[in-house]
């Protein structure tokens, strides 16, 4: 084809329709919730037990507990020791993983699918047995600490907690960083991992996710001689305290001497997973800072070159989660970023979207969901995603339509209703010395300075 | 054994072609594997590669700046770029209805993308680059490793002496002249290999291939390397430096100069990478980590690398306070133990490994990529399928033979990052 034939986009081809892969639903006789898809395309299989069981379980005194202990499982069982524990696992090919967060803990393991049998009895006696000898807790939390301190050297991380504990009032969980601070965490042995199994990890409020090349009914006797004698119940916790720490504006520098660029974070207090403005805001936020072409990075990137890249995002939890656009750019810009992001925010506010905008942030959305629906471990998050926030089991089959009947006006509304610029914080980790005058001369807020942490 | 499929054909101008057939989800990835990195940098224009793919990103005769973004997003795609040593990667995966888009929008900055290039979008790109820079290297503990470590481990000469990023003096001295030069040279079909994988019927894919790329005009045939390939097959001795830097932590990174993916004994390389450092029930984790305390973090990894010599790479992290001399030793002491290795580690660092590979290719862009891969660097696509057993045949005594031939301390470079302030005296430059 000569360049001349080639002037404009070809159009697309037939449609082919996409379904969520069929989920069968299980309750077992102790409460564990057991959803399980058959995906025969490769010879693999992911299993995740997702605990009721996340940070916002525990008090300030104890924040980090709920990473701790999930860090700690790896410490051993009744029947094997910590050594014993991962050459076993590691033996059939499955790594263990456990992610914690704010709302549960989720216990992961993938495997060939012909070793699912072991790995399943591996999983099983990780969760309800684990010892937690003193020693391997020790060593963990002394890596932990570590982290900790490293953490505090990071200039992302540095701008990050700066900008949550600037968020939220004392005492709300969302404030603290999730994995705790070094005098919550020095508290913590074994014996407080070993009370907060005893106490949330239950099945009672807990979910077996299992997604690959397996036969279901094989998986629901696996399940239920592994995790059948498995009892109590952990109570849903509600009303997640979550109080913005001001409704004033506020600038905040973190300083650090001779950092050559600014980390920046502008926010406030946020949504939860359970806003009925939901598919408004996932449509909102593509076009305010969630995708390469959103008007923030095409402004701060593409038109001014201050960053490699800027991003906002709704951090949707059971309790209201941060609202958060972050990016890192050069020194000596940082005033000008930081007008031109207010200044995007501001905009899109006032006025909303414009039509075009919303259309291509549907199609995006609804687009992109089967590509984000290839692999086990995918599927399993977006069905563990139905648990922790008591979704309806058909959501999925729903979610492209929901997406699609997005209108502007709600769009504009929920910008209205969720995004205050004049109750927003904006934290800057840099060289104070350098972007100070530049920052009071933008006169949008009396800039207060700290030291680093 | 894996079956995944892979038919091959070549057009008139040089391009290669993989289509991997796989119905099963309706979409589809299409990636291109272009034979030019860091490695084809010349003096003085170091990261040039890299911010070449930028440009890729800015438009081209038929599409304006952003276009590329706009389109695939809109057609509920994904897409991205990588620069490497030895290759640069352009990818996007479309709903499958939408093939003829990715190809179309590859095909038109494979072939027109000049006319589009202007002094603004360079200066904007220069500027993007450069905060890349800062952002990953600058303000980074640690951020500057590979700096020191390639330096290290590779002679002035070799390509593989400077980073993919480069430096902030050749970033900023990069021209116009420079990104026609190099897409001229470079960015031709027959530098290039292109997979389709996933869902589309096997007769259209042809026709739309042939449609978009059959008129791009060969160029001519690629240069040499810059530079100088040939190296000896060790560093010739221990080379150390201690950077005294705004780290939280000591680290001890230390690297071996070791045969390159084209020669059979990397899998040893790789399986011995895997025995000391994948998964708690290897080697530094449980030694350093688990039972004697001396890290809290440990790494390795084998980089695949085709011009010459590749490396390995290990890493401790220590408490504070630790004392770096403790920390080599500790690395060095497992080192040195893997003249013997049992059967059973071998097949658990090999049962990691299927797992972590099969999990990767259940993505049709994963997959593509690899067939890419395998094509360019193997002209075999297939070795998708073989790659796993090539790691299982591996044996004891091979990685022993690995390790005697290339982990002795005639072939280390130790970089050492001690906290500011922390008394313990640094010194050098990369």
């Amino acid at each position: 084809m000569s360049s001349s034939g080639r002037a404009s986009a070809p159009a697309p081809g037939p449609i082919r329709s996409f379904d969520f892969p069929r989920v069968r639903r299980e309750v077992l006789d102790n409460g564990l919730q057991l959803r399980c898809v058959g995906v025969p395309r490769l010879p693999v299989v992911t299993v995740s037990l997702v605990l009721d069981a996340g940070e916002c379980n525990v008090d300030d005194s104890h924040a980090g507990l709920a990473v701790l202990t999930g860090d700690s499982l790896e410490g051993g069982t009744a029947v094997r020791s910590g050594v014993a524990l991962a050459e076993a696992l590691e033996g059939i090919g499955a790594g263990l993983s456990v992610g914690t967060g704010w709302d549960s803990t989720a216990i992961a393991l993938s495997c060939m699918a012909d070793r699912l049998d072991e790995a399943m009895e591996l999983l099983a006696e990780v969760v309800l047995q684990p010892t937690f000898p003193t020693d391997e807790v020790e060593r963990i939390r002394g890596q932990r600490l570590a982290a900790i301190k490293q953490g505090r050297m990071d200039p992302a991380s540095i701008a990050t907690y700066a900008s949550r504990a600037a968020t939220y009032s004392d005492g709300a969980p969302y404030g603290r960083p999730l994995g705790g601070t070094e005098e919550s965490v020095s508290s913590l042995g074994s014996d407080s991992a070993a009370g907060f199994v005893e106490a949330r990890y239950r099945p009672g409020g807990a979910g077996l996710v299992v997604v690959g090349d397996v036969d279901i009914d094989h998986v629901k006797s696996l399940a239920e001689g592994s995790f059948g004698n498995w009892s109590g119940d952990a109570p849903r916790v509600d009303g997640i305290g979550a109080e913005p720490r001001t409704t004033a504006r506020r600038m905040v520098v973190v300083h650090r001497p001779d950092a050559v660029q600014s980390e920046i974070r502008i926010g406030h207090v946020g949504q939860p997973r359970s806003t009925p403005d939901y598919f408004p805001l996932l449509v909102l936020n593509v076009i305010l800072g969630g995708a390469f072409t959103s008007r923030l990075n095409m402004n701060l990137r593409e038109k001014h070159g201050f960053t490699y890249g800027v991003r906002s995002q709704f951090a949707f939890r059971r309790g209201p989660g941060p609202w958060t656009i972050s990016t890192a750019v050069g020194t000596e810009v940082t005033a000008d970023a930081v007008r031109e992001a207010l200044s995007e925010v501001e905009t899109l506010v006032a006025d909303g979207p414009t039509d075009e905008e919303v259309e291509a942030a549907r199609d995006y959305i609804a687009g992109i969901f089967p590509l984000r629906l290839e692999t086990t471990t995918q599927i399993a998050s977006r069905i563990a995603e139905l648990l922790i926030y008591d979704l309806p089991d058909d959501y999925h089959s729903d979610y492209r339509d929901r997406v699609r009947s997005v209108t502007r006006d709600q769009v504009a509304e929920a910008a209205r209703r969720c995004i205050r610029p004049d109750e927003t914080t904006v934290v800057i980790g840099g060289d104070a010395e350098r972007v100070r005058s530049p920052l009071e001369a933008l006169g949008w807020a009396p800039l207060e300075i700290e030291s680093a942490p | 054994m894996l079956s995944i499929p892979a038919e091959r054909f070549t057009l008139d101008n040089g391009l290669r072609v993989n289509l991997s057939h796989d119905p099963t989800t309706p979409v589809v990835a299409v990636n291109l594997w272009y034979g030019v990195g860091s490695r084809n940098e010349r003096v003085g224009k170091t990261g040039f590669a890299h911010l070449f793919e930028h440009m890729m990103f800015q438009g081209s005769r038929h599409v304006p700046k952003g276009g590329h973004f706009d389109l695939i997003q809109r057609a509920g795609g994904s897409l991205n770029a990588t620069t490497w040593f030895d290759r640069t990667n352009y990818f996007e995966t479309v709903p499958s209805h939408h093939l003829e888009l990715a190809l179309w929008l590859e095909s038109d900055r494979m072939g027109w993308m000049l006319p589009a290039m202007t002094q603004e979008k360079l200066d904007n790109q220069r500027d993007v680059v450069m905060n890349e820079r800062r952002q990953r290297y600058d303000n980074q503990p640690y951020g500057d490793w590979d700096e020191w470590i390639q330096a290290m481990v590779f002679p002035e000469t070799h390509p593989y002496h400077h980073t993919v990023i480069g430096s902030m003096e050749d970033i900023e001295a990069a021209t116009l002249e420079d990104v026609a030069d190099f897409f001229g040279i470079y960015y031709v079909p027959n530098n290039a290999v292109l997979t389709v994988c996933g869902d589309f019927t096997r007769d259209d894919a042809i026709k739309l291939i042939e449609r978009h790329f059959m008129d791009i005009p060969r160029g001519a045939d690629i240069p040499p390397i810059p530079g100088d390939t040939e190296l000896s097959a060790t560093i010739g001795s221990t080379v150390r430096e201690c950077v005294e830097a705004e780290v939280p932590l000591p680290r001890v990174l230390m690297a071996f100069r070791i045969p390159p993916y084209s020669d059979p004994s990397f899998y040893a390389a790789d399986v011995a990478s895997a025995v000391l450092g994948t998964g708690r029930a290897s080697r530094l984790y449980r030694s350093l980590v688990r039972e004697r305390r001396e890290a809290k973090d440990v790494t390795s990894m084998a980089f695949p690398l085709t011009s010459g010599a590749g490396m390995l790479i290990l890493w401790a992290t220590g408490f504070p306070g630790a004392d770096p001399e403790a920390l080599e030793a500790a690395l060095s002491r497992e080192v040195e133990a893997l003249g013997t290795v049992r059967d059973e580690e071998i097949d658990r660092a090999v049962a990691l490994t299927e797992t972590a590979w099969v999990r990767e290719i259940e993505q049709v862009g994963q997959r593509a990529d690899l067939l890419s891969m395998f094509d360019q660097l193997f002209d075999d696509p297939g070795r998708i399928n073989s790659e796993i057993e090539r790691m299982r045949d591996v044996s004891p005594k091979d990685v022993a033979a690995f390790s005697e031939d290339f982990l002795g301390t005639n072939n280390r470079a130790v970089l050492t990052y001690v906290p500011a302030d922390s008394g313990v005296v640094a010194g050098g430059s990369p």
